[in-house]
């Protein structure tokens, strides 16, 4: 049925398609972009499992996400040591929450870890600051920063801790349909 | 302690997940937020539970269950495998990604309702063609015209005698096969377009019902900071011109947003606040008086297209193309005008650019209805009851040159309005750069040619097809216009209410508008004693009527006029049914506005 190809046994390529929204066509071409990074360092036989591990250089310039002003937010988030560096199980990862087959509740937390730039599961008005200046390129005057973080702070904040927890997050987005 | 809760909780987990069904567990595993490396062992040990499980629990030949496990496990690659090649069915899913990583979703949104119509088009092409041309062709009568090729442009003379048009339908009982089965004509043809039209309805409904529901369900909080802050950023692009542009886009609203904030609200004297509506409402009747002007126009040309069409058959050149005159300036006026409306909007100098769109698209609407409902009226009032010896074909033709007409202005105006814009905009006057993409002009230019389809579709049973072929030809041209001349948009829509008023827009005015005309011709018109499947009728609908009468001597068949006299013609039953539509959405009504007061009681709780 299909191809037959080496790089993964059968049992590997089941445990990837219930693990992600993808289908066997889709990770094998995803294998081969991954491999495209860097070609000497990838096998073309993942049997074994080999720990191989691309540095995030590589993965921030791939055209889907060299433009993205967060892609070292999100590079960070799905790799497994946490400094961008992503393993052929967080590259699959990354685009299968980034895909539109993956429901928004996911989304939604995924983007929270991204907007989470201190990694303490709230965002806090340095971690908003941090988001406002990516999103409009450093245009904005520092008060100017100032003031919307307080007002998103102020709208979204139920809890009142001066930071958004994830449900606080959650809420937002639930009432926000323009969410992609 | 710590390790040990938390191996209990994924030991619930594991349990829980064990006992779902396969389908069920397998979305659970994909939704949870793990790293891949978590989700395959939980699912490892999942796999490792169920089998623990079955081993436990049967008494049978392990053999057996294996068999089944194996078989369960096979079909499944098997459906996986078939859902990879009808992803191959998507041809334009490629496309779509590239225009929307590099336009934005409010560009995507457009050609999306552009597909969306294009799918319609061809459910509606394929009914047609299979329930009434078919059948025709068995029946066909010799054509004696012969084929110039102006008829691809005015589709009169050789198509006059072909299946394009209502009058080629045969009136009679089709039967190959002497006492074998038959098809009736008439019946078909008339349920053929009824259902047809009752389906479209509820396509419309159910879509319009399915957006609405995700896009509206709390108007009150989008318009919040923080939303539009975290919301708004398209992830999808990933052109770098095009993010440019949004950051700048973004932090000019936010700039907006805080000027607003700290300045106080600009209060109006009285006199101010009276000249403003004074110029709005000029504006309004100015651009009200635009379009009578151009109904009465259309009005006093198509009359004369009439007079003129009956006085000879002259099939030479000039009369031929003086038949054009009329879609060319219907089509001409529906291009210039809304550039005239829109230039009235900027002088209003409206509180925001929102406010601006919105009235402008409301005015280019009602100018294009009051086109089609003039020609309407002037196709059933003046054209029905004139002389001519086949009314509905005629009919047909006019409408089938209005969409060719319409389709072609569609193109130039890509041409005009995209390349040359670009050309002149980077060569002489440098300052005013690439143009946008005019979204809203596009979808309502969309909308015009589809109500004009399905008016025709009584009259001439193939044109979905032709507008199908139309509808293709403007996206491929629409779609390199837009990735060699545009610039991403810089005003920001929301995207997501889009498409909901899109589809809102294409059932209001447009479908219920074609239902009336449609209703009007089906039961108060007459048909022409020459021509068609109704021939000799006094309506349309005279053939249903005919036919419950020929039932009612049938007792087989008795249940069907029990229905059609009981449910169908009479008043009482939709008396009840409107009732009861009507008390079930104040039901609905009153159930939303108490959640909405639970709601804030709830959330006034919680902050305090």
């Amino acid at each position: 049925m299909g191809n037959k190809q080496t790089i993964f046994t059968q049992e590997q390529l089941d445990a990837y398609q219930d693990c992600t929204f993808f289908t066997r066509k889709e990770i094998l071409r995803l294998f081969y972009r991954y491999r495209d990074l860097a070609p000497q360092l990838v096998p073309l036989d993942y049997t074994n499992k080999p720990a191989v591990t691309l540095p995030y250089e590589l993965i921030g310039s791939m055209p889907e996400l060299k433009d993205n002003p967060f892609r070292q937010r999100i590079a960070e988030v799905f790799s497994e040591h946490g400094d961008g560096s992503m393993t052929l199980d967080d590259f699959l990862d990354m685009f299968s929450v980034l895909s539109e087959m993956a429901p928004r509740d996911l989304k939604t937390y995924y983007a929270f870890k991204i907007y989470d730039f201190n990694n303490d599961d709230y965002i806090c008005k340095s971690d908003l600051e941090k988001t406002v200046n990516k999103l409009t390129r450093n245009e904005l005057t520092p008060e100017e920063v100032s003031l919307v973080c307080e007002k998103v702070i102020y709208e979204a904040d139920v809890d009142n801790d001066g930071k958004l927890s994830l449900e606080d997050f959650q809420r937002m987005i639930v009432r926000a349909p323009d969410f992609l | 302690i710590l390790f040990f809760a938390w191996f209990a909780a994924e030991e619930d987990l594991v349990g829980s997940l064990a006992s779902m069904s396969t389908n069920e567990r397998i979305k659970a595993i994909q939704k949870m937020p793990e790293t891949m490396r978590k989700k395959r062992d939980i699912r490892n040990k999942v796999l490792k539970e169920i089998t623990k499980k079955s081993r436990h629990r049967g008494a049978h030949p392990s053999c057996c269950t294996q068999c089944l496990q194996g078989a369960a496990v096979s079909f499944r690659r098997f459906g996986n495998t078939l859902s990879e090649y009808f992803h191959l069915l998507r041809i334009w899913h490629k496309t779509l990604k590239i225009i929307g990583a590099e336009f934005g979703t409010s560009v995507l949104s457009y050609f999306v309702f552009l597909k969306w119509l294009i799918n319609f088009n061809l459910f509606s092409f394929l009914i047609n063609f299979g329930f009434i041309t078919i059948p025709q062709f068995l029946a066909a009568e010799p054509n004696k015209l012969s084929f110039t090729g102006l008829e691809l442009l005015t589709g009169a003379g050789y198509f006059q005698q072909t299946v394009l048009y209502y009058g080629f339908y045969t009136n009679a009982t089709i039967s190959k096969i002497k006492n074998g089965p038959s098809y009736n004509m008439q019946l078909a043809y008339i349920f053929t377009v009824g259902i047809y039209f009752v389906i479209c309805f509820l396509i419309l409904l159910i879509s319009m019902a399915k957006s609405f529901y995700r896009n509206f369900i709390n108007p009150q909080a989008v318009s919040g900071n923080a939303s539009k802050l975290l919301c708004t950023w398209d992830f999808n692009i990933t052109n770098e011109k095009a993010v440019k542009l949004k950051q700048k886009n973004l932090s000019t609203q936010i700039k907006e947003n805080l000027s607003e904030v700290n300045k106080e609200v600009l209060d109006f004297s009285v006199m101010e606040r009276v000249l403003r509506i004074g110029v709005h409402l000029l504006a309004w009747v100015a651009s009200l008086g635009i379009a009578v002007a151009a109904c009465t126009g259309v009005y006093f040309l198509s009359i004369n297209n009439l007079e003129l069409f009956m006085k000879g058959q002259r099939n030479d050149l000039e009369s031929q193309a003086a038949m054009l005159v009329l879609p060319v300036i219907a089509s001409l006026l529906n291009a210039l005008i809304p550039f005239l409306l829109s230039w009235l909007g900027h002088l209003e100098r409206f509180q925001t650019p929102g406010q601006h769109i919105y009235v402008t698209i409301t005015r280019i609407i009602i100018l294009k209805m009051s086109i089609v409902g003039i020609l309407c009226y002037y196709w059933l009032n003046i054209v029905a009851t004139s002389e001519s010896q086949c009314w509905e074909t005629l009919v047909g033709q006019d409408i089938y040159r209005l969409v060719l007409v319409d389709f072609i202005f569609c193109l130039l105006g890509s041409f005009f309005g995209e390349f040359l814009r670009r050309i002149i905009g980077t060569t002489v006057f440098v300052s005013l750069g690439r143009p946008e993409f005019d979204i809203g002009r596009n979808v309502l230019d969309l909308i015009y040619a589809q109500t004009l389809t399905w008016i025709g579709i009584l009259f001439s049973p193939l044109l979905p097809g032709i507008q199908m072929i139309a509808f293709l030809i403007v996206f491929f041209v629409k779609e390199v216009s837009l990735r060699r001349n545009c610039q991403p948009p810089r005003k920001v829509w929301r995207t997501a209410q889009m498409m909901t008023s899109f589809i809102f827009l294409l059932f209001f005015p447009s479908f219920l508008g074609v239902l009336s005309v449609i209703g009007v011709t089906v039961w108060r018109l007459k048909p022409s004693e020459g021509c068609g499947p109704f021939r000799g009728l006094s309506s349309m609908y005279a053939a249903v009527s005919g036919w419950i009468k020929m039932l009612e001597s049938y007792t087989a068949s008795k249940w069907v006029v029990w229905i059609y006299h009981n449910l169908i013609t009479s008043e009482l039953f939709f008396f009840i049914l409107s009732s009861i539509v009507l008390i079930v959405t104040y039901l609905y009504w009153k159930i939303i506005q108490q959640r909405k007061t639970v709601t804030k009681r709830l959330h006034e709780q919680l902050i305090n």
